[in-house]
């Protein structure tokens, strides 16, 4: 009967996922305040959000540093190797999605106290904010349970991020002459971009949940050819 | 040092004594001279291994080996101890002959010829097929002697001085010894005299380079030398290399066979089987038995 070795080293590799993964915690109470800020013109809660970011950057160097040691320490391989490689991802997502937040946040005040808001324009931006926070907890649960096919269904539940981003453009553009309603659907446009791109991170997380599980790395889309299987990377 | 282990040592080195047909294993194989790897890797294979079983005494040490070794590769053997890695390289270059109780059982093809086959000269095949062992074994002689005993025994033709000066430069230690050559090899360092034995194994210009975990008992810098000879080697020979350094063998080679051992029903007899045999990359990357995966990483032992 085989003992188990390196116990230490496999508590080691646990901790760190599990330290990664609470950073995704932040980020999701990040993006709430972030759409709350949003809704309600909240500056002040925007300034939480931008103050609060250090947090989320703290622990991605955090990470990282653990990862270069553990990669020093224990040369780790195979499944221990991709999940370390997944992690180094996760993490750049999660900081990412932290620097989102701190850009739309920045835009609140731009917006103006009492700006003259389309209130459809504005439903569909927080929609879009409580979309991306059911991504990214999708993606951390679909990552903690090596769950392929939850984390392939986040390109589904990305599409309507996509397509309330779409839909505000459309809106933006029909805003009419007023020069103070166009200037707020042009900020508005820049938050729905950036709600655009946490949801596109999630998506990302989720690839790494793929390549964690099969070994095998390639986007569940191809950003160039939407719609189309992204092609097979050569294994050569 | 016993008769047997003399005789081991001696017939690994490539100091073969009977020096009459250097052209093949038998009269009428195609192999040897003329018959060199190429540049760059190839898939052309080496040595071709169906169902082999080694057994001592009637007791199997490995069985079921099944694989290809392709030439100018290098391929490692690797696994827990007691697993047949040993058993296993010794039958490569028929090692295994100088033990009385050892019986080979299934086809060792080389170059496409049975290695066991009833013509086949032992004596030639460990010309063809060199070994390195774990241990740095130089003969009590000069480091020029050292090199120049098997090209002498084989009755090797050419310039005795440029036949050393040609083992001591693939060896990677030419720069190091080139003003001493007629100082004992043991004055050497560790890793100098393991290098001194790949020279020698290099100077009777075999096909095949056979390595028994040649770098445990060498300090990292002298390690890095003799993986760095690897490498340069490889490029004119194929190589097959035993190791308990998971990261060596990640680090050199190309292909990886991994081997288990498994205790019969009794619980008295270990035989070594292997598990899974890939690019190297994908062992250490992606491996497809969780049994691989599982030593690899070192979660168990």
């Amino acid at each position: 009967m085989a003992r188990e070795t390196r116990l230490h080293y496999q508590e080691e590799l646990e901790q760190l996922e599990k330290h990664a993964l609470e950073g995704l915690d932040f980020v999701v109470q990040t993006v709430d305040r972030t759409i709350e800020a949003c809704e309600h013109q909240d500056v002040e809660l925007a300034e939480l959000v931008i103050a609060d970011d250090d947090r989320i950057d703290g622990r991605y160097l955090e990470i990282h540093q653990s990862i270069l040691t553990l990669l020093a320490t224990q040369a780790p391989v195979a499944s221990d190797l991709r999940l370390i490689s997944a992690l180094l991802h996760v993490m750049k997502c999660m900081e990412r999605m932290g620097d989102q937040c701190v850009n739309i946040a920045k835009l609140i005040p731009v917006a103006g106290h009492e700006p003259p808001a389309d209130e459809k324009m504005l439903r569909d931006i927080v929609t879009m904010g409580k979309q991306a926070r059911s991504l990214i907890t999708q993606a951390k649960r679909a990552f903690a349970n090596r769950d392929v096919a939850m984390a392939r269904d986040l390109v589904r539940q990305d599409d309507v991020i996509d397509n309330l981003n779409r839909e505000c453009f459309h809106q933006a553009l029909e805003i009419g002459d007023d020069a103070d309603a166009r200037e707020w659907a042009m900020t508005m446009m820049l938050v729905a971009r950036a709600m655009e791109r946490i949801g596109d991170n999630a998506v990302d997380i989720g690839e790494q949940v793929a390549f964690v599980v099969t070994g095998l790395f390639r986007e569940f889309e191809d950003a160039s050819h939407p719609g189309e299987v992204a092609p097979q990377p050569s294994t050569q | 040092m016993t008769e047997q282990e003399r005789r081991t040592e001696e017939a690994g080195s490539g100091a073969a004594p009977d020096a009459e047909d250097r052209r093949g294993l038998s009269q009428g194989i195609a192999v040897a001279e003329g018959a060199r790897p190429q540049k760059g890797l190839t898939e052309e294979k080496v040595f071709e291994l169906n169902d082999v079983a080694v057994l001592y005494d009637g007791n199997p040490a490995v069985r079921e080996i099944s694989f290809d070794v392709f030439k100018n590769r290098i391929t490692a053997l690797i696994g827990p101890s007691g697993c047949g890695k040993s058993t296993l390289i010794r039958c490569f270059n028929r090692m295994n002959d100088l033990i009385p109780i050892a019986r080979v059982e299934g086809e060792i093809l080389y170059h496409g010829e049975d290695l066991y086959g009833p013509n086949v000269d032992p004596v030639q095949v460990r010309k063809l097929i060199g070994m390195v062992f774990q241990k740095p074994n130089p003969f009590p002689k000069s480091i020029y002697d050292n090199i120049a005993f098997g090209p002498r025994t084989l009755g090797m033709k050419g310039d005795m001085d440029d036949i050393v000066e040609r083992a001591l430069r693939r060896g990677a230690l030419w720069d190091e010894v080139k003003d001493r050559l007629d100082e004992n090899a043991y004055g050497l360092s560790g890793g100098q005299q393991q290098r001194l034995c790949i020279a020698r194994c290099v100077a009777v210009e075999p096909d095949v380079i056979l390595m028994d975990e040649p770098c445990s008992a060498l300090d990292p810098i002298s390690t890095g030398k003799i993986e760095d000879l690897m490498m340069e080697l490889k490029d004119d020979y194929s190589i097959v290399i035993v190791t308990h350094n998971m990261q060596q063998a990640a680090r050199v080679s190309d292909m990886t066979a991994f081997l288990i051992v498994e205790l019969d029903a009794s619980e008295k007899n270990r035989t070594g089987r292997i598990v899974e045999y890939d690019e190297t990359q994908t062992i250490f990357t992606n491996p497809s038995d969780q049994r691989t995966e599982d030593y690899v990483t070192g979660k168990v032992g």
